[in-house]
């Protein structure tokens, strides 16, 4: 029987969220401390002239007036291309520009506001193909001499921060020898995570020298890391605590605000300083979601199978690298979709513009990737004339086969395609055909999309979890991973209750994260919470019970080995009426006369990903994650002809998810993943002017989904086991999302009958193709 | 977060609150009158709206009346957005408010902080442009009763001081039949690329147009167009659309050559909608 996997556990943070009660970042009192405003930058691209300052010391109660300087380190996870504050220059529109500490917010924004900037604006560089082009203005003419880690290649004299190159098979033979070839180009701005919380910290050096950061992160153990290398503080001596994170979708991973909050507690001898962004903070100055622009070639025989693939994507980073190095390799090891084929040639790019910069975000490259090549299949199966599912039936990648990185798969790495195409086909009813009128204007319409996911995520990750039992026998459970509204420590708990056959009731999840006394868990990010943490989890209660077993065996007098833990008891695997209680001896056993053995029970387990790789620079030969988590989905759109206006029906996924461990959460992830796809592919970009200005940093333009524009949500889960995982699961935090923009342009383009290989798909954009294609009279 | 201090002021009478205008303008604060202060709030903190005092109207009786006398319906400006749309006294009236902003916004836009509005839509202002129609405004010679589509040119014109205490509509105008569309850029929340109102008296089609262009308007010779009953349904939104005679709004919400389209499907909703008049209405 099943303690708890399997099922509907109610959330261990539950009733701290619905009641209100949840304490954030921003939360804290904000007394006996200072606060900071920053200048931002009104120009994308601009010399800066001066700075003046003077009339913000002004302002009563202005503490430290901060600007960019050259002696400050430059910063960057792969690439160190990036000022704290900018100096002698700005690059993308808001970028931080100086930081005012002041005793009240009120006076901070007051002193921000008098500083007076003088710029001299530059030429704007607006699309990686511009970036590219032999004459184009470089971002950064010194990013051959930037420090960086060994497998990134910023190419020197350009605007390319990354290249990652795929060479599999011949694909010049390939393409010679297909029976057709289709090429199509695709695009989308950058955009904005856009998570309820915006970003904020609160930072501190204490008299004793530590440093102490409370922070919206979802990698508070690589602000300690990066903060000791930027500023060689001993990593021993700075402590991040990281409270319930109001969504992150990946933005928060990026050390950003904590590095300027730094600067400022040090100006004002340490004292504790607040730094909190507004709306339009969070989504200009703070990094954002990655452009991208690709152009994809597929070679295929008359019967429809692909022979090969020529695939260049040019990934908008914007200003600084940040993670757009990163997303152009995982971009580059699952280039082709969930698809086997032979001879691929690929070069993913990273290239810099005057864009806000880029971080992760949820999908990391595969939503944008998969946007890109499913359209392309689709546009492939109509020239073949060939059922769009088909055709990814005849093409979907098996067990046996390698990926274009040359991994071979086997059934427990990649999940099960064909069935999932199976089960996709039968929810949305496929045999009805997949245009059905309504009426004179409007038409039913399905479109559909396949997925794969991996992690790119260092090559020595890893995770630990420490038990701490209770005299009660009851256990609480310490993980790094920030709860960022994903439910993961509810996992570990149900993991727990199944590994000690007990009561989930009786394990305990602290939920806010403290580096100095928690073990680390590398990053809350990539799908990775579960199976890393989840490992960990399940090392450390293997620690536990024989822990457990040791001590009862005394009490026993018996071998442990004799022994099974379970019902919060340790008992005889033979005769389970031979028991003693967990209780008892979980903070170690009396004797009656008075002697005592044992201690407090620490369970204490790490993992680390096994047998990851950099990837070979001239093939791309490497392995970049340990699993596949493959989907199908869907949508269905009623589409208004006449107006180009449409409403999504129903949006389905179906994920082969491993092992679902937690029913509900499992669904909510899919639907918010879903929710999160579907308006990213139908509203959500930043538009930028012709100066590279921003256009909509804010809700009431920018386009976010309402309670009401939701679809019905559809979810199915396969379980084709992941055998390193726990009890088998897959990470499913972001296979909702990544199938929603191709699923919803493909089922758009059968309905408007014109390739729409652009987001986000307004009506506007689509009588704007209507028009480009054809001679309708439509204005 | 509003970085510059203000004065807040909140009188029971309309002329404390014309004298209270008076007195902060003598100290150079630049006042403005305040009721639902959403616009206040969210362009203060940009520094759009700057100012040194504001008052609140809300406490003056008048300016939250809601109630028909003599014929006409009489609306304070201070009414929430919600509270006409619950009471429903105008139904074209209730139809554009409610598709205005969302409903925590609308539980604090008032009818007069809408009209007066620094945003360019002022959708609030649509059905008073199409019905007889005042405005009844506080001046410093008493209350001025004015017909609101004189009153109403871009924006309701108020002199120094001045500030609008009911708009009142005569109430066979509440029932004639109308038509309201609000078409956006996506999805069913926030502003319009074009809202629409359109409404049918003595089988004329009045019509009155937010988000086209930069300030809602009626235009008499588009109507005339549109009314030309001898023509086709398109030859008559082709010539109603040659009358308008300022710019579209070009911007984040939609091209101009877009709303020029969207323009056309909405007249086209108009006349179809009204040309079974007797049977629908």
């Amino acid at each position: 029987m099943s303690w708890s996997i399997g099922k509907n556990i109610i959330r261990k943070d539950a009733v701290e969220k619905v009641t209100g009660t949840a304490k954030y970042t921003a939360d804290a009192p904000t007394s006996n401390m200072y606060h900071v405003k920053l200048v931002i930058s009104q120009h994308a691209h601009a010399k800066l002239k001066a700075v003046n300052v003077a009339r913000a010391w002004d302002v009563s109660g202005v503490r430290a007036i901060l600007l960019g300087q050259s002696s400050l380190p430059l910063t960057g996870d792969e690439v160190k291309d990036r000022p704290i504050l900018a100096f002698d220059r700005v690059r993308y529109f808001g970028e931080p520009i100086a930081a005012v500490v002041a005793d009240e917010p009120f006076q901070a924004k007051k002193a921000a506001e008098l500083i007076e900037v003088i710029y001299e604006p530059l030429p704007v560089v607006q699309s990686p193909k511009e970036a590219l082009q032999r004459d184009a203005v470089l971002l950064h003419e010194n990013l051959a001499s930037y420090d960086k880690v060994q497998y990134v290649y910023p190419e020197k004299g350009s605007n390319v921060a990354n290249r990652v190159k795929i060479r599999k098979g011949t694909i010049e033979q390939a393409l010679l020898e297909s029976d057709v070839v289709i090429e199509e180009n695709f695009s989308l701005s950058p955009s904005d995570h856009t998570a309820m919380e915006t970003r904020c910290v609160i930072a501190e050096v204490k008299q004793d020298g530590f440093v102490h950061f409370t922070s919206t992160t979802q990698a508070p153990y690589r602000i300690k890391e990066q903060m000791s290398n930027y500023f060689n503080i001993d990593e021993g001596k700075i402590i991040v605590n990281a409270p319930y994170v109001g969504g992150g979708f990946g933005g928060k991973v990026a050390l950003h605000l904590e590095l300027i909050a730094y600067l400022a507690t040090v100006a004002v001898g340490g004292k504790q300083v607040k730094l909190h962004y507004t709306r339009e903070e969070d989504m200009v100055t703070a990094p954002g979601r990655i452009g991208l622009e690709a152009t994809i070639k597929l070679a295929a025989t008359k019967d429809g199978k692909i022979t090969g693939a020529k695939l260049l994507y040019l990934f908008d980073t914007g200003a600084y690298s940040d993670k757009g190095t990163m997303i152009s390799k995982a971009a580059a090891a699952t280039c082709t979709g969930p698809y086997q084929i032979d001879n691929i040639w690929c070069d993913s790019l990273a290239v810099y513009t005057n864009h806000p910069y880029a971080t992760a975000y949820r999908g990391f490259s595969h939503s944008e990737l998969l946007f890109a090549f499913e359209r392309a299949m689709d546009i492939l199966a109509r020239k073949l004339g060939m059922d769009p599912l088909e055709l990814r039936k005849k093409n979907a990648i098996l067990p046996g086969q390698t990926t274009p990185t040359q991994v071979p798969l086997n059934s427990s790495t990649v999940g099960d395609l064909p069935r999932c195409i199976n089960k996709l086909k039968e929810l949305m009813n496929w045999q009805e055909g997949t245009v059905i009128p309504i009426d004179d204007e409007k038409v039913r319409v399905k479109g559909i999309s396949c997925s794969w996911k991996t992690s790119t995520i260092g090559p020595s990750a890893s995770s630990g979890v420490a038990l701490l039992f209770n005299p009660d026998g009851s256990i609480n459970v310490l993980s790094g991973i920030v709860e960022i509204g994903m439910g993961a420590k509810t996992i570990l708990a149900q993991l727990l209750a199944e590994k000690l056959k007990m009561d989930i009731q009786k394990i305990h999840v602290h939920m806010e994260v403290n580096t100095q006394t928690t073990p680390e868990h590398y990053k809350t990010a990539a799908s990775r919470g579960t199976l890393m943490a989840g490992r960990a989890l399940v090392k450390a209660a293997d620690d536990a019970i024989r822990q457990l077993k040791q001590i009862a065996a005394q009490v026993l007098i018996c071998s442990p080995d004799d022994l099974d833990v379970g019902y919060e008891k340790v008992y005889v695997r033979e005769e389970p009426d031979a028991f003693v209680e967990v209780k008892d001896i979980c903070y170690g056993y009396k004797y009656p006369n008075g002697y005592a053995i044992g201690g407090q029970i620490i369970g204490k387990g790490t993992y680390t990903l096994r047998h990851l790789t950099n990837l070979d620079r001239h093939t791309g030969i490497g392995k970049t994650g340990p699993e596949y988590t493959i989907g199908a989905q869907g949508v269905e759109v009623e589409f208004n002809t006449k107006d180009f206006t449409y409403k999504i029906l129903k949006a389905y996924s179906v994920i082969d998810a491993g092992k679902v461990l937690n029913p509900q959460t499992a669904i909510g992830q899919i639907m918010g993943g879903m929710s999160m796809g579907l308006n990213h592919a139908s509203s959500e970009t930043f538009v930028f002017n012709d100066e590279g200005i921003v256009q909509n940093p804010r809700f009431r333009t920018y386009g976010p989904f309402r309670y009401g524009n939701h679809p019905d949500y559809i979810v199915h889960f396969l379980e084709n086991p992941h055998i390193d995982g726990p009890f088998g699961a897959r990470g499913v935090g972001e296979s909702g999302l990544i199938g929603m923009p191709a699923a919803l342009a493909n089922s758009l383009s059968v309905a408007s009958r014109v390739e729409l290989n652009r987001l986000p798909l307004t009506p506007e954009f689509i009588w704007h193709e209507k028009k480009a294609g054809n001679n309708d009279d439509l204005v | 977060m509003i970085s510059y201090d203000f004065e807040y002021a909140k009188p029971a009478t309309i002329d404390e609150a014309l004298d209270q205008f008076q007195t902060f303008e003598k100290q150079g604060k630049n006042p403005i009158y305040f009721s639902g202060g959403t616009e206040i709030i969210t362009l203060g903190r940009k520094n759009r709206i700057v100012t040194n005092a504001v008052i609140d109207i809300k406490a003056i009786p008048e300016c939250t009346v809601i109630q028909k006398q003599e014929g006409k319906l009489v609306l304070g400006a201070a009414l929430s957005l919600t509270e006409v749309i619950e009471q429903n006294v105008f139904p074209l009236l209730s139809e554009i408010a409610m598709e205005i902003a969302d409903n925590t916004a609308r539980n604090k836009i008032t009818l007069g902080g809408n009209i007066c509005s620094n945003i360019v839509y002022k959708e609030a202002v649509l059905p008073f442009l199409l019905t007889e129609s005042e405005a009844m405004i506080a001046t410093k010679k008493g209350l001025e009763r004015r017909p609101f589509t004189k009153r109403f040119n871009q924006q309701l014109q108020l002199g120094q001081g001045e500030f609008l205490v009911q708009v009142t509509t005569k109430e066979s105008d509440l029932t004639l039949p109308f038509l309201t569309m609000k078409k956006r850029k996506q999805w069913d929340v926030g502003y319009p690329l074009l809202t629409t109102a359109a409404l049918q008296k003595e089988s004329r089609v009045k019509v009155a147009f937010s988000g086209l262009c930069a300030f809602p308007f009626r235009n008499e010779q588009l109507e005339h167009r549109l009314n030309a009953c001898q023509l086709s349904n398109d030859e008559r939104i082709e010539q109603a659309i040659r009358e308008v005679d300022t710019p579209l709004l070009d911007d984040v919400h939609g091209s101009a050559e877009y709303r020029k389209f969207v323009l056309k499907n909405s007249l086209m909703d108009v006349l179809n909608a009204f040309e079974g008049a007797d049977r629908r209405w």
